[in-house]
């Protein structure tokens, strides 16, 4: 019983990276019809931020999610005013190619700055937990957790009940309608990928305390956003949030099968994932439109 | 106009010089190797010390004028290209290296997978190809004839492991393997499994994970229920160090944490900082091991080497060792051969039989150096140390591990 609480507790502090990582994923696809192949690259120049702050002014980890999320909105801004926004409106293909394209692109500028050398945050805390009745509880993880519920609230929040909120919402139902009206589209735009982007960066930040980061480590998140937006489904964060919790969850439980189990834990995900789009395409929480 | 009589004068010169050392070594054609590398992608780290082992050797051949052929100097260029990390990628590019760049003989890639596939290739062209970081033995077992490995096989990076195990006190019984689920991971983690019963110890749990996965919380909770003495990963540096993180949060306590790859670099120190510290690693080679070398440097001078053409990078660890290593097997037998003719210095690949700075070079029938012994490394004080065998030892092994809360 006590392994069976801790194995659903290692699940959910788990998953509470991947609705950090799941949620700006999903804001973008939802709102800009755009899957961002360049998300796991901004996720990973969010850690690479708080590395930095951390090695050179011992800055808290935590502390430097704010930035992480400022940084990255600017980033995100930048790069859907200067390039996406060209081919916001061709097919799907090209905004593949332009999004991988830019995912290159990042990846191979933070090599040139950091190299190839694994970094990881790792404050005094790091490893540090509370036990209750033999369950553990990592402080670190616990946090993120907190933290990537906190970044959906705000994000939730923030779509809701601010007026560019409401615009970015009207983009999402009617583009031409929204345009009509009179909503900057470009600038609503760059507002998304830039929310997008921020939620990347701090995701970021909370993996580089919890594994080592390279350039290259972000490309299994963007994969892993994608399985978790399909899951909990498009259009509502509180779907991704649900969806970020039950993948880390299945991938906890995959994990524990006995003996080559966990080489399965990412075929059981995908699995479901095929489950959910044939029985209930609008994801687990999503609504149809 | 000025330019072109100014190199005119420049090459007479040239052939003055080279006219007066006569009866010294000429300059011959030069020698070019192929390699194609992992200069981008999720083995990036690994492929650079690759490159930087074969790039050391080259500068110190060159510096020497060359390779000596029937008293002819050939320079040496290695021709590198970037195969992304990709196993059928890198075999693509050493086709491209044979036919396009005319190379005379090849150096292997970074990783097994891509030496797999390379090897096929070196095979089919009958050009032979030194490797250094290829280690999973299902390399050697095709019947290849082209194929040679400086490095010991898979097998036996854990054995040493089991070896020191089995003489400390209090003797630990049962160990939790936790193995990445590619090639080179299960003959690692197969070698223990079947070598730790010879010795007493008992494998108490063995769980496979997928290759590169960097969330192995349900894995580690798993050796915490078995409540092994020792935890072994076969498996790579982020996959390690995953474990060694979630080891510390999940208050696994072990004897022994003993990692196939990563506690030899040093990201795995910086990544991690104290709690680096007491985790054993097999190892290829130390900076601290003993060996005379018939030729090239001895294991100091090599250490010297390294710092001054990469400074602020610390030792070399063993991945730039056994590449470099891999040169050395390479001049020597073509040193033997007197020829330059791919047949011949294959033979004298297979006839080799020399010390050098990372140990043994000698090739079984299959090609794979089994002559070598890995060495157990531990990590105290945040600085590497050689602990097994004794021989080369520079320190005893600080066992047993304390438990997470009484660093």
């Amino acid at each position: 019983m006590a392994a069976f609480v801790q194995l659903v507790i290692l699940g959910l502090l788990a998953g509470g990276v991947y609705v950090a990582v799941g949620v700006g994923f999903g804001l973008v696809w939802g709102v800009l019809n755009i899957v961002n192949l360049a998300h796991g690259a901004l996720v990973i120049v969010g850690g690479y931020i708080t590395w930095q702050l951390f090695t050179a002014f011992g800055l808290d980890p935590f502390l430097t999610l704010p930035v992480d999320a400022v940084a990255l909105f600017v980033l995100g801004y930048a790069l859907q005013r200067g390039v996406i926004n060209r081919i916001i409106r061709a097919p799907l293909l090209f905004t593949f190619l332009l999004t991988f394209g830019l995912n290159l692109v990042i990846v191979n500028i933070l090599l040139l700055i950091f190299g190839s050398d694994f970094r990881s945050v790792t404050p005094t805390y790091s490893g540090q937990g509370f036990e209750i009745g033999g369950i553990v509880v990592p402080y670190v993880r616990l946090t993120s957790l907190g933290a990537a519920i906190l970044l959906s609230a705000g994000l939730a929040f923030l779509l809701s009940r601010t007026r560019i909120g409401l615009a970015i919402h009207a983009i999402a139902a009617d583009r031409d309608a929204a345009q009509l009206v009179g909503i900057d589209l470009r600038h609503a735009y760059a507002v998304t990928y830039g929310l997008g982007a921020a939620c990347a960066g701090v995701a970021g930040g909370l993996i580089a305390m919890i594994q080592a980061i390279t350039p290259t480590a972000g490309e299994p998140y963007t994969l892993q956003a994608f399985v978790v937006v399909i899951l909990g489904g498009l259009g509502r964060v509180s779907a991704t949030v649900v969806g970020g919790l039950a993948f880390g969850l299945v991938e906890a439980f995959g994990q524990s099968i006995p003996g080559s189990g966990s080489v399965f834990a990412n075929a059981i995900a995908f699995g479901l994932m095929v489950l959910v789009l044939v029985t209930r395409p609008q994801g687990l929480m999503g609504r149809l439109r | 106009m000025r330019r072109w009589a100014l190199l005119a004068a420049v090459a007479i010169a040239a052939i003055a010089c080279g006219g007066s050392t006569t009866g010294g070594p000429t300059t011959g054609s030069t020698i070019v190797l192929g390699a194609p590398l992992g200069l981008t992608g999720s083995l990036t780290k690994e492929s650079i010390l690759t490159q930087q082992g074969y790039n050391l050797w080259q500068d110190w051949i060159n510096a020497r004028g060359g390779i000596v052929v029937n008293n002819v100097k050939h320079p040496v260029t290695i021709k590198y290209y970037d195969d992304t990390s990709n196993a059928n990628q890198s075999a693509v590019l050493m086709q491209k290296l044979i036919t396009e760049d005319k190379a005379n003989f090849l150096l292997g890639p970074y990783g097994s997978a891509a030496t797999a596939t390379d090897a096929a290739i070196a095979e089919q062209n009958e050009i032979p190809m030194v490797e250094a970081n290829g280690a999973a033995q299902s390399i050697f077992n095709q019947g290849y004839k082209y194929t040679f490995g400086v490095l010991s096989p898979a097998n036996k990076y854990l054995q040493g492991v089991i070896d020191m195990a089995a003489t400390l006190s209090p003797k630990p019984t049962t160990i939790a393997m936790l193995s990445a689920d590619d090639n080179f991971s299960l003959e690692v983690a197969e070698g223990v499994n079947t070598y730790a019963a010879t010795k007493g110890l008992n494998v108490v749990l063995y769980k496979k994970y997928k290759n590169g996965a960097t969330n192995l919380s349900a894995e580690v909770q798993a050796a915490k229920a078995a409540n092994a003495d020792i935890v072994l990963n076969s498996g790579h540096l982020q996959e390690a160090i995953a474990i060694n993180k979630a080891a510390k949060e999940q208050k696994v306590n072990a004897k022994i944490f003993a990692y196939s790859v990563g506690p030899s670099t040093p990201d795995f120190i910086t990544a991690l900082g104290k709690d680096a510290d007491y985790v054993y690693g097999g190892s290829q080679w130390t900076p601290q091991v003993k060996y005379t070398p018939a030729f090239y440097l001895s294991v100091a001078e090599y250490v010297a080497a390294y710092k001054a053409k990469y400074p602020g990078l610390g030792d070399p660890d063993y991945h730039v060792a056994e590449s470099t290593a891999a040169c050395l097997a390479l001049q020597r037998a073509i040193e033997k051969a007197g020829s330059l003719d791919p047949k011949k210095v294959r033979d004298a690949l297979a006839a080799l039989d020399v010390t050098v700075f990372f140990g043994q070079v000698k090739f079984d029938s299959r090609g794979i150096n089994i002559y070598k012994p890995m060495v157990v490394e531990q990590i105290q004080n945040g600085a590497h140390h050689t602990v097994f065998p004794d021989s080369v030892a520079d320190a005893k092994p600080q066992y047993p591990t304390p438990a997470w809360d009484q660093r």
